[in-house]
């Protein structure tokens, strides 16, 4: 093969949405990070108080009317669905992608879905129905009747895919797809798939999105009997502290990241600057019994793939954005896995992590990592508080050509990916 | 680049099924080609008063008890899957395989749903505001694991772990077209050199008041029925509506040279796989059926095929007016004038449907046909519908050759699946 149609056949990046605790828009959150501010803040929208942690990295101002969806549809919504719908509407916007840019047979659409819970208030209109004289609740009696006070669109609300069709529908997108869920890993297969996709030509674009799931009471009563989250966290940063041995646990995030994806033949035609190279996946899987985090093999298998599926040795890499979410355990295999795979190469080599400041975001996480260094690499910036030795705010001015992002689930999957400048 | 990779072939060398139909893929097979029905109703909780009582059960004895790392989750979709896999992974001689780590898992799966007594013991300890955790605590009554039943990825992890997989491992969260969908991805993988071998497929057991009701509140299910072996009636006038059932189907994909070299038995051929969105409405499907036929086209275009190489078509077939309408209406637009002349038909009008098992069960299915030159029928053919009026195999099985075949899955909100196969022919 020769340069040019190598070259042609390259995945790129034409658009990115991003909408997380720190802003709902790139631009928003770019310039947080680098003025050093954190998305980690008491709870809202609840009373958190009774669980261990009480503070989250929370999505604000966002809502379904000013998305533009009917009263209906937004009955089964949550941040969720409405953080996935910002993000894809911005990242289409970015790339310049309108109803007649691509065939929207062509246009496909991969996503992480982070959990999706059930609204346990939804519930009561039926348990109201269904009490009976002298007893608090009679059964019989929900499942005759009560039952039907309940919204018939409830059940709805809970599927995994529904906010992911939602977008399908508003934006009329109607090529390939797959929803995977719902961890950090989950993410990185929608990426993963969106290149396979248009290398093997069953798409002219590709939205490849991270979701994450909504905080609610049940994602926190999740995460704390999962031994997740930490103790006496506080608002600001400085509660996730990965790779440092006094500290295990976590702090949820909501966010989304979204990005455009095509063959750079495709973005040229359409005269469409490229904004990155997404050059190199790798995924394994490696699980001991009872951990909470796949094995060091299965970490450096990933990233050994993704290095060579990017056709470079890791000392080519500049800077890596860990999966580092502050769980002990995980974090220690990963910086094991990372001393494995770079050797003497890494030992100058950057380690940044998002987690800190925009919580633990789950399936969201990798892609919203994607999107942050795809800013990096176009600005020639490194935001000094994404650092893991934990320096304050400001950048520091590093030109950058290649960046690694790692990305594990507690239940063993591990996926890297390799991000390059436009023109390496 | 592109070219040589589209050149990996991917073939089928082992597969298990667990159905209201028997207890693996020679009994279900056997059984749909009498034409036997695996609905009954439904004794696994109490249906007084819902307008379904129905449903497709797989007999307890038949599934897999849990050990190991599995007993952690005593989950009854969770069953099914392992009980699926095994018969699977034992008829491909999967232990024989040396790279572990090229052998990955993609299982499509939706996690379970509460029982009602512990949704009311949440909501009993939920103010409106704040969950009272301590409470919960306090008084041991609320199962702790309810908070993690439904991560759907529990699945894939217990698999890879259990059958000692290295390779890539996806959990698929997409409807009715989950099982599809997962087959339809690790057959890419195997195709683009992410792995030699995939653990693919999909289950799960809605069979509890809360999985069911959901699809009763939106008046999916059927209602008018006299006898439950009678209820799912795809394509016929009388049809009415789902029933909902149980149950999982796992394949093992391989690719072609890798198991030619290992000297496993080759049971037929993954030809394409294509996806798409009805981009129309939640709870409709497209009416023209534009989301299937997009689905369609993309398997027939993936395995470089032209409509009128199809022999076959394993239909999605619920049961309900829309989608066999739809469904009905996308065949003669893809199939055009020959659309008559293949053979169509659906295995839920004995099975029900599995949800995220159904695209798997159906393929398999599929593949056990052409080997067996065997046409499964739909059953409950008895009044036609005018507007339905393709060659749906009525009621009983056809003997037929057949070489290629398409299995259509069609997932709510709209995500859409089809999979080429083939016979194998060497």
């Amino acid at each position: 093969m020769d340069a040019d149609s190598s070259r042609n056949d390259r995945v790129v990046i034409t658009g990115t949405g991003l909408v997380c605790s720190l802003g709902t828009t790139i631009q928003e959150v770019w310039n947080a990070v680098i003025s050093g501010r954190s998305g980690v803040r008491q709870i809202e929208g609840f009373n958190a108080q009774g669980f261990q942690c009480s503070v989250a990295a929370q999505v604000q101002g966002l809502d379904s009317e000013s998305l533009g969806f009917e009263p209906r549809d937004s009955r089964i919504m949550d941040v969720h669905s409405l953080m996935l719908m910002k993000s894809v509407r911005d990242a289409l916007s970015h790339a310049a992608i309108d109803n007649s840019a691509v065939p929207r047979e062509k246009l496909a659409l991969f996503a992480g879905m982070g959990m999706v819970d059930y609204r346990i208030d939804d519930l009561l209109p039926a348990v109201v129905k269904s009490g009976s004289a002298g007893k608090l609740f009679d059964y019989r009696s929900f499942y005759g009747e009560g039952y039907k006070e309940i919204h018939p669109l409830w059940p709805l609300s809970m599927l995994n895919n529904i906010s992911f069709c939602q977008v399908a529908i508003a934006l009329d997108i109607q090529g390939e797809n797959t929803v995977f869920s719902p961890d950090a890993d989950s993410g990185s297969c929608a990426v993963a798939e969106a290149m396979w996709s248009l290398q093997e030509g069953s798409a002219v674009a590709a939205l490849a999105a991270g979701v994450s799931e909504t905080i609610s009471p049940f994602s926190l009563a999740r995460a704390q009997l999962s031994g997740m989250l930490p103790s006496g966290a506080a608002p600001g940063d400085g509660n996730v502290r990965p790779f440092y041995n006094e500290q295990n646990g976590t702090v949820l995030g909501e966010g989304c990241g979204v990005l455009v994806m095509e063959l750079h033949s495709a973005a040229e035609k359409r005269g469409v600057p490229p904004l990155a190279v997404l050059s190199g996946c790798g995924r394994s899987f490696g699980k001991e019994d009872g951990a909470g985090a796949p094995t060091v093999r299965a970490i450096s298998a990933a990233m050994e793939k993704a290095i060579s599926s990017a056709e470079i040795g890791p000392c080519d890499i500049d800077l890596i954005i860990a999966h580092a979410d502050g769980m002990a355990a995980g974090d220690m295999n990963e910086i094991k896995a990372l001393q494995q795979v770079f050797g003497d190469c890494g030992r100058d080599l950057p380690v940044l992590c998002s987690k800190a400041v925009l919580g633990q975001t789950r399936a969201a996480a990798p892609v919203i990592d994607l999107v942050l260094a795809v800013s990096m690499l176009r600005e020639g910036t490194i935001p000094v508080i994404l650092r893991a030795d934990r320096s304050n705010s400001g950048v520091m001015d590093m030109p950058v050509r290649r960046i690694l992002v790692n990305a594990r689930s507690c239940e063993g999957q591990a996926v890297s990916l390799v991000l390059e400048e436009a023109g390496a | 680049m592109l070219k040589e990779i589209a050149k990996r072939r991917v073939v089928i060398t082992g597969a298990g099924l667990v159905t209201p139909l028997g207890r693996n893929c020679g009994e279900t097979f056997d059984k749909a080609a009498q034409g036997c029905s695996g609905i009954d109703y439904i004794t696994a909780f109490d249906t007084a008063g819902l307008p379904c009582r129905i449903g497709g059960q797989v007999d307890d004895s038949w599934l897999e008890g849990h050990e190991g790392a599995w007993q952690r989750f005593p989950s009854r979709g969770l069953r099914l899957l392992r009980t699926a896999a095994r018969e699977a992974v034992g008829s491909a001689g999967l232990a024989e395989i040396q790279r572990r780590e090229r052998i990955g898992c993609a299982i499509g799966f939706h996690g379970d749903n509460p029982s009602v007594p512990d949704l009311l013991l949440l909501h009993r300890h939920f103010d409106g505001n704040a969950l009272d955790m301590h409470r919960i605590a306090a008084e041991g009554t609320y199962p702790a694991t309810n908070f993690l039943a439904r991560k759907p990825d529990v699945a894939v992890s217990l698999m890879a772990t259990s059958l000692d997989c290295g390779g890539p491992a996806l959990s698929v969260t997409s409807a009715c077209a989950a099982g599809s969908q997962a087959i339809g991805e690790a057959f890419r993988m195997i195709r683009n050199g992410s792995a030699d071998v995939m653990v693919a497929g999909g289950g799960d057991s809605q069979l509890n008041f809360v999985g069911f009701i959901g699809f009763v509140l939106i008046k999916a299910l059927s209602s008018k029925y006299r006898e439950p072996q009678k209820a799912s009636r795809p394509f016929d006038r009388k049809r009415n509506g789902f029933v909902m059932s149980e149950g999982a189907g796992i394949v093992v994909l391989e690719d072609h040279d890798h198991a030619r070299a290992r000297g496993a038995r080759i049971m037929g051929e993954v030809l394409g796989y294509g996806a798409s969105a009805d981009a129309y409405r939640i709870t409709d499907t497209h009416p023209k059926g534009l989301g299937a036929c997009i689905a369609i086209r993309a398997a027939l275009d993936d395995a470089d095929l032209a409509p009128d190489d199809i022999q076959y078509i394993n239909a999605h077939g619920t049961s309900t007016t829309q989608n066999d309408l739809t469904e009905t209406l996308a065949v003669k637009e893809v199939f055009g004038t020959s659309a008559k002349q293949i053979p169509l038909s659906s295995n839920k009008s004995m099975i029900g449907h599995t949800i995220g098992g159904a695209g798997a069960i159906e393929a398999i299915l599929t593949l056990v046909g052409m080997e067996r030159s065997i046409m499964l029928p739909t059953i409950n053919q008895e009044f036609r519908d005018p507007k339905c009026d393709l060659d749906y195999v009525p009621n009983e099985a056809r003997l037929q050759a057949h070489e290629r075949a398409l299995s259509n899955s069609f997932g709510f909100g709209g995500q859409n699946a089809c999979l080429c196969l083939g016979r194998y022919h060497g």
